[in-house]
């Protein structure tokens, strides 16, 4: 394992979907999916994602596992490039870095074993075999609160949070570096949410594997993550350390998430300032010019549908994109 | 706070059975107008069987064997189909989680609005429409006159979920049943849809039976709690005093494994023990009590009924008394 400070080092990624090749040789429009994103996990830390459906938030993952090729910057795990690695490499690199989904039932086959699930990793990179592959079966599903026994078991004999153990215990299987966590208890009952995000600070406590915490949930955002990173638009509007950010929220997309997400104590959600967002996300597509936000902004002005903000930096170490913040 | 005065909708002591087994077993609320009131459970506690029950949409397998739901005068589980289909959009309503699956892919907005519309009223197309127009501009939908003529495809899916409430309520219900009607939106787009419903309620008196497994939404928008588990209720309370302090150790659990903002960050969560058992699992006792900190041999043996503790806040627990060790437990 490579001793860089950063697990995972984004540089400057934008990722484009279309734009040629359309159907009956017409162009459609560019989708800018990702745009200009700067991004550093430190090893050990867990950074969350945080936006809403069309963000960019799953193409950023993706990109970063490999899966999708962006259309320029740079992708460094643990000091190595993923963008224009070839296969050999690519496959390397991969190892390093794993991802957990919302749905665990769709991320098993229904038809192998958990074991068998479990142990794929592990005999596809040549690692272990026989006695020795039972046993490490055994250890990754002790590790996430199964037991050995449950390896002769199918998905369908599980419950959703069992199931969801199974999927951690597969990513961790080859040890990675970075865990690409994309709503990893959104599909959970609150009783069982609780037991896996105690599993995945455990397990982060325990082999010191950074996360990549993709949520729309800041309570469990706040309960498990170092840094906050909010996109919008393929854009990162702003990040900061935890503490700074929730103590002061700065981008008025921020401070309007923050004001959505309902507490759970009717007396502080009642008595909370609201600030209800009009309007809904622009199209990816067809994305606002200036700042990507002024369209729903409350503060917007002028200068923001003319001049798009850069990311600066605050006295407080927090990041942020806004003309007015 | 007392709903029980003057109720609109009134079950009581509703039993479902499939297959042998109490699924939904004992359950008795009641909303008055304008109120809401959350049935709060995790998967598979009956909460939605129980909303079903209300509008004759249970499945096949589920049989009602027992209680009533009374929506003013009328017996709802006594109707037949017949009877139910007049019922059904006029006098209760309901909007489900996934809008847009719930939408004809095929028909326009307009169209769809305007025809739940004419199967209670006898009126021209063109009223109908016109009706519909003016539903839009209730749900806060911009543009009414475009997005009447658009196809559910055309539209985001806050965009479905107001469609979805405008069908809902144009035959203006008494009763509308949202069963986790948010929780395939965006949290900006929730709090939209939320502050909808609260603005519906407070202008029609519309009451609203809310499916929700979200304490979040719950502490925003109801009125009354009930908290149910395994196919009972585990304790049922204005939403302050639920929050404030739960009498059932279940919610107390509930409440607690969900992330406060005092918390320390990465801090162990209170979590619940083992799984929620299986119908075919329940035994004699409390249905919670394998999982219960509290647990004695009198919960295993004995099934405790709903306790009044006053102002409106019952509790199905043998061990009230000891809900002070719950909180030890959870902090």
């Amino acid at each position: 394992m490579s001793e860089t400070k950063n697990v995972l080092e984004i540089r400057d990624v934008a990722v484009h979907f279309g734009g040629r090749g359309g159907l009956l040789g017409q162009s459609g429009p560019v989708v800018k999916a990702v745009n200009g994103v700067d991004l550093d996990i430190p090893r050990g830390a867990t950074v969350a994602l945080v936006g809403e459906s069309g963000c960019g938030k799953s193409t950023l993952s993706n990109t970063i596992v490999g899966l999708q090729a962006p259309a320029s910057g740079s992708v460094r795990i643990s000091g190595e490039e993923v963008v224009g690695a070839d296969k050999r490499k690519l496959n390397d690199i991969r190892r390093k870095v794993q991802m957990i989904f919302q749905d665990p039932a769709l991320s098993l086959d229904p038809r192998s074993t958990v074991g068998a699930t479990i142990a794929e990793p592990l005999i596809v990179r040549g690692i272990a075999k026989g006695k020795e592959l039972k046993a490490r079966v055994a250890t990754l599903l002790q590790q996430v609160g199964l037991r050995p026994e449950h390896a002769d078991r199918y998905p369908h004999q599980f419950s959703g949070g069992q199931r969801q153990r199974v999927v951690i215990a597969r990513a961790l299987a080859l040890e990675p570096d970075l865990v690409i966590c994309d709503e990893p208890v959104s599909a959970l009952d609150v009783s069982v949410r609780a037991q896996i995000l105690n599993l995945l600070v455990a397990l982060q406590k325990r082999t010191g594997v950074s996360y990549l915490f993709v949520s729309h949930d800041l309570g469990v955002v706040r309960h498990i993550c170092d840094r906050v990173v909010v996109m919008y638009l393929g854009r990162f509007v702003e990040m900061a350390d935890r503490d700074t950010f929730f103590s002061n929220p700065k981008h008025p997309y921020t401070k309007a998430l923050m004001s959505a997400v309902p507490e759970a104590d009717p007396v502080v959600q009642r008595s909370k300032e609201r600030l209800i967002l009009g309007g809904e996300l622009p199209s990816p597509a067809n994305i606002p010019a200036g700042c990507a936000f002024h369209t729903r902004c409350p503060l917007a002005t002028e200068i923001c549908s003319k001049e798009r903000p850069e990311l600066t930096p605050r006295p407080d170490g927090a990041r942020v994109a806004c003309h007015h913040a | 706070m007392n709903a029980a005065a003057n109720p609109l909708l009134a079950v009581d002591r509703l039993t479902i059975d499939i297959g042998g087994a109490k699924v939904v077993d004992d359950v008795s609320f009641t909303v008055a107008p304008g109120k809401v009131m959350a049935l709060v459970g995790e998967s598979g506690c009956g909460k939605s069987l129980t909303s079903y029950a209300m509008l004759g949409l249970l499945p096949s397998a589920a049989r009602r064997t027992g209680g009533r739901i009374m929506l003013g005068n009328t017996d709802l589980a006594a109707l037949s189909e017949r009877q139910f289909r007049k019922a059904r959009g006029k006098d209760i309503s309901i909007i489900f989680q996934e809008p847009s699956a719930s939408l004809d892919p095929l028909t326009t907005a307009g169209e769809q609005i305007a025809g739940a519309y004419r199967v209670h009223h006898d009126v021209s197309k063109t009223e109908a429409f016109e009706k519909a127009r003016q539903m839009l501009v209730d749900v806060g939908i911009p543009d009414p006159d475009r997005r009447l003529h658009q196809y559910p495809f055309e539209l985001s899916g806050g965009m479905c979920q107001r469609i979805m409430i405008s069908i809902a309520l144009i035959n203006g219900p008494r009763l509308l049943v949202a069963d986790e009607p948010t929780t395939a939106l965006d949290v900006t787009i929730q709090a939209q849809i939320l502050d909808l419903m609260k603005k519906l309620v407070a202008e029609r008196g519309t009451a609203i039976v809310l499916i929700t497994h979200d304490m979040g939404v719950v502490a925003d928008i109801a009125d009354e709690v009930a908290v149910m588990y395994a196919g009972r209720i585990a304790e049922i309370a204005p939403v302050h005093a639920l929050f404030r302090a739960p009498k059932h150790p279940y919610t107390a659990l509930l409440l607690a494994s969900v992330p406060k903002l005092d918390d320390a960050p990465k801090a162990d969560l209170a979590t619940i023990e083992g799984m929620v058992p299986s119908p075919s699992e329940f035994g004699i006792g409390c249905r919670f009590a394998d999982r219960c900190p509290l647990a004695t041999d009198k919960c295993r043996f004995e099934q405790p009924s709903l306790i009044d503790c006053g102002d409106g806040h019952r509790s199905a627990c043998w061990h009230i008394d000891r809900m002070a060790e719950i909180r030890e437990v959870a902090a």
